[in-house]
């Protein structure tokens, strides 16, 4: 039995199980942090400078050199992950088993695991149209629960607010680091994207993770249909065969933008269809992790 | 325009369902929350105007598909005016000769006749308003029209009332009489409208055609526009029953008959297994198939024997065609009621084979007999009132007491039949003396051929040699069956005398068989309206042993029913449409009224003498009599049938008529008419097509 696929994720019953389902499916330790910090795997030597930890002094090369030398190390278990998710009325559409958020609940659930399991940060961010969770990233085992029970009890509601959102991250996030943001990006706003790429201009590592519905991208419909908006009052009645090609196109033109603006940003790009194996999409992120720190 | 199939115009109501869909369609969309509207919005912006434009074309190409389609199959012609034609040459009085033969009522699709009275409609209005004109409807009993005039009114009241007859129209005639009519209208301009099926047999193009007398005397031509009843089809392909002959059905027993009819092909194609019917008395009795070439005739008999006596009405018929007024021929067959005979036994045995009226006894009373007898000895007999008999059987009698042989000869004279046969009882002279006046020939003496008693007398017997088997008589003794006739042995047998050339009562006998030295052995003769036939042998085994014969059983009932005229061939069908009709009826049935098939009265004139003649008879088909009591004389009701000549629709060609009127004369032909009929459902069906196509197009986008 294939446990990975949304039918059968679906069945169970929180996003913990979700996420160690997804987990076990994905190797760990696929990426190392950019980042030095305390560890005993030796990265370089650095002449000491006011300020630099008397205890990092190398007393054998200033036995040989005559000069105050700081040893560097590189380590895992210093990055600040924070996961942000779009919790708005358009991530809660389903039209297979699995919405759209609850989708990016397991995503990111199992990817807090990644990061406490290497002794990495993990953070959560949620917000539709204003943040309304934010659970600062730490590496503590005790934390992880934390998160995952937040992401559990997600519903969507509210609408996309972009702009607002990353006006907010931009105050929460330190620097340095990695924010995977989990949105299906339907805001109309033009600046709205470039609000949220600017994030990476701040030494932030960005990744988005791009959650669409088969049904928003086929958009399989026959029947005169009364399409209702999933975070506003808008409704259109429309003959869906009438407009599906240039519904196709819009979308297109929509995914092209999105895909140049974050490939511009140096901002990391996955589109997520809901129905698609989560281990595999983790495996292609991770995979393009680790290529980037090559 | 005209439509072939105007109430097909009521489906053009069809147009109306996209409206209607368009004002009264309910159909509840699907509420469908989603995520992306955003996209559809504004893709639904993007393609508003151009789904507005799709819309209203679907809607327009629905539109005419639907009206497209009810119109086509209502079959509209475009018809060209031709009062533009006709207008440039002025006023000009105008006869219309509207064809109503049989052959009008051809019907494909439409009938020829409907047509033809749409025409004349079409051709009074043509008419310009200063134009007098005058109708003629030609069939057999067409008459001179009246002067034209400015009564239109009563002019489509003619036109609409008028009806197609079963008879033959002569159009040469009916032209002469309209061109008659002309001459007295005051216009210099003269038209005839000749509108007719244009079938060859109506038109004597042998003969002059129709002119007009000028004001100098001089002959003059009118202006003839020919309007095709038919729309210039190439042929009118037709069948029809066009004889019938009715026999008795020799080997079929007396009430056996045969029905003989001859179909023809009046068309350009072979006709194969065309199913033929004989009805009586409203039952199919008998059915067959036949096969006809083009252009050719077939015959075909059907067979039915009759269980009694009686009239029967009765028609044959083959499968209905376009004209089917001609595909049946209706008849009456008049049967003899049972035949009663008084049989004189002359000499009666106590020993039975030895009576002289054993075998003749044995004959009538076998079954299929149509003959009921009664045998006396001649001093009972002739006690008996003959008038209750049919026929007298005078079997080896001497001769009758003056009286008695009175009351024979009045018999006779009066319609009943006499067979007399020889023995030795029989005196030639006493024969001769009293019975003279109606013996076929005077008896003269006995002749012995060889004596019984010699040894093997067969031998040297006397036999038949010539028998008339052409004979209504002899008809069932065909092949071997004449053997018992010819083979038969005779010993004895009466000499007649010579045949009398004089005119008298014996000129008019006839010989029916002799024997081989010549001498008569078969004698008739008509006297009065009875008939008498004279054998000049034996009925028992004295003088021959024919009786001993197979032949000897169906010869004596033969002579039963020929003596009573039941063999007599029937010629049913004699009365003509068209024709007058005697009937003769005998006192206490005298006539009052004759009914047509369709139950008009006929025309009836009665004389003082009881007779009666019907007509001039106007439909096909069985005509009943009716007596002053109201009741029905089947033995008068006749059937009525067709000139088989109106059943050939071979047309004339437009040539022929160009050439009989002259090219200048005729400027509104054949050709020249049949352009004002442009038909254009075809266009419509294919724009319905290409509109179709289009819509599938449309709704692909």
């Amino acid at each position: 039995m294939d446990l990975l696929n949304a039918e059968t994720l679906v069945r169970l019953s929180s996003v913990k199980l979700r996420a160690r389902a997804v987990v076990d499916g994905v190797l760990t330790g696929l990426h190392k942090s950019p980042h030095q910090g305390q560890s005993v795997e030796f990265a370089e030597h650095k002449e000491y400078a006011p300020g630099d930890e008397i205890r990092h002094l190398d007393w054998k090369a200033y036995g040989k050199f005559d000069k105050y030398y700081v040893k560097r190390f590189e380590h895992e278990t210093n990055l600040r992950g924070l996961i942000v998710i779009d919790s708005s009325g358009s991530m809660g559409y389903r039209s297979i088993a699995m919405s759209k958020l609850e989708v990016a609940c397991t995503l990111a659930g199992a990817l807090a695991y990644l990061l406490v399991r290497q002794q990495d940060a993990a953070g959560l961010v949620v917000s539709h149209g204003e943040v309304v969770t934010d659970l600062p990233s730490r590496a503590t085992a005790g934390h992880l629960p934390v998160v995952l029970d937040a992401l559990d009890r997600l519903t969507p509601g509210g609408y996309t607010d972009l702009v607002r959102t990353a006006d907010q991250l931009a105050e929460i996030a330190s620097r340095r680091s990695l924010i995977m943001i989990f949105s299906d990006l339907f805001d109309d706003r033009a600046e709205a994207l470039k609000r949220l790429l600017q994030l990476r201009a701040r030494k932030n590592d960005v990744a988005v993770f791009h959650l669409l519905d088969p049904a928003e991208l086929t958009f399989p419909f026959d029947d005169l249909t009364l399409f209702l908006s999933m975070e506003d009052e808008r409704k259109l009645e429309v003959n869906p065969r009438e407009i599906k090609r240039s519904y196709l196109t819009e979308l297109q033109a929509f995914l092209s933008q999105v895909r140049g603006s974050c490939a511009e940003a140096d901002v990391d790009y996955e589109l997520v269809r809901t129905d698609e194996r989560l281990d595999s999409v983790l495996l292609r992120f991770l995979a393009r992790r680790q290529g980037r720190q090559r | 325009m005209t439509f072939a199939n105007p109430w097909m115009l009521l489906g053009a109501f069809a147009a109306l369902i996209p409206v209607l869909v368009h004002l009264f369609d309910r159909r509840r969309p699907r509420p469908h929350p989603f995520g992306a509207i955003s996209f559809v919005l504004r893709s639904q912006r993007r393609t508003a105007s151009r789904l507005k434009l799709k819309r209203l074309l679907l809607y327009t190409l629905r539109t005419l598909i639907l009206l497209g389609l009810p119109i086509a199959l209502a079959r509209p012609q475009l018809v060209r005016d031709a009062q533009a034609a006709t207008a440039s040459r002025g006023a000009a009085a105008t006869a219309i000769v509207l064809d109503a033969s049989m052959s009008m009522q051809f019907a494909d699709r439409e009938r020829l006749f409907e047509r033809g009275r749409e025409q004349a409609r079409q051709a009074l209005a043509d008419l310009l308003p200063d134009e007098p004109a005058t109708l003629l409807l030609c069939n057999a009993e067409a008459q001179p029209p009246p002067v034209p005039d400015f009564n239109r009114g009563r002019l489509r009241a003619a036109i609409d009332g008028a009806k197609p007859s079963f008879g033959i129209s002569e159009m040469s005639r009916c032209m002469n009489f309209a061109a008659r009519a002309l001459e007295d209208s005051p216009l210099p301009g003269k038209r005839l409208v000749v509108i007719s099926d244009l079938a060859a047999h109506a038109f004597r193009l042998d003969l002059p055609p129709p002119t007009i007398q000028g004001p100098k005397g001089e002959r003059i031509r009118p202006e003839v526009i020919v309007r095709d009843a038919a729309n210039g089809a190439a042929s009118l392909p037709n069948r029809a029953v066009v004889d019938l002959k009715i026999d008795p059905s020799p080997g079929g027993g007396p009430r056996a008959f045969q029905f003989t009819f001859t179909v023809r092909n009046f068309s350009e194609q072979p006709v194969k297994d065309l199913e033929a019917a004989l009805k009586i008395s409203d039952q199919v009795v008998a059915k067959g198939f036949l096969d006809i070439p083009a252009h050719g005739a077939a015959k075909k008999t059907l067979i039915h024997t009759f269980s009694s006596g009686g009239a029967y009405p009765g028609e044959v018929s083959i499968s209905p065609d376009y004209l089917p007024a001609d595909d049946r021929r209706a008849f009456v067959v008049h049967l003899p009621r049972q035949l009663q005979a008084l049989v004189v036994n002359g000499e009666p045995s106590p020993i039975r084979y030895r009576d002289e009226a054993f075998f003749v006894d044995a004959a009538l009373t076998a079954a299929g007999s149509p003959v009921q007898e009664l045998i006396r000895d001649p001093e009972s007999a002739f006690r008996e009132p003959f008038d209750r008999y049919d026929l007298l059987f005078f079997l080896n009698v001497s001769a009758p007491p003056p009286d008695v042989a009175r009351r024979v000869i009045e018999f006779v004279q009066r319609g009943g039949g006499l067979l007399i046969s020889m023995g030795d009882r029989v005196e030639p002279e006493a024969y001769n003396k009293l019975l003279g006046a109606i013996l076929p020939r005077g008896l003269r003496m006995v002749k012995t051929a060889v004596p019984t008693e010699a040894s093997e007398p067969e031998a040297s017997a006397a036999k038949i040699k010539e028998v008339a088997f052409d004979h209504v008589l002899f008809l069932p003794f065909s092949g071997k069956a004449r053997e018992g006739l010819t083979s038969a042995r005779f010993f004895k047998y009466m000499l007649l005398e010579p045949a009398q050339t004089s005119v008298g009562s014996a000129a008019s006998s006839e010989v029916l068989a002799t024997f081989d030295d010549g001498a008569p052995a078969l004698a008739f003769a008509r006297r009065g309206q009875g008939r008498v036939l004279l054998y000049t042998s034996t009925v028992d085994r004295d003088w021959t042993d024919l009786p001993l014969r197979t032949s000897f059983l169906p010869l004596i009932q033969r002579f039963g029913s020929f003596l009573s005229g039941s063999l007599e061939e029937r010629d049913e069908a004699k009365a003509r449409v068209g024709a007058m009709v005697p009937l003769t009826a005998s006192a206490p049935q005298a006539i009052s009224l004759v009914r047509s098939p369709s139950g008009a009265p006929v025309p009836l004139q009665k004389r003082d003498d009881g007779t009666a003649v019907v007509g001039p008879i106007a439909e096909p088909g069985l005509h009943q009599v009716f007596n002053t009591s109201g009741e029905p004389i089947p033995e008068l009701s006749f059937a009525a049938g067709l000139e088989a000549s109106e059943s050939d629709l071979t047309r004339l060609k437009p040539e022929e008529l160009s050439a009989y009127f002259g090219e200048e004369t005729m400027r509104a032909s054949v050709a020249d008419a049949q352009p004002q009929h442009v038909p254009f459902w075809t266009w419509l069906i294919v724009g319905a097509a290409i509109a179709f196509f289009l819509e599938g197009v449309l709704l692909r986008k």
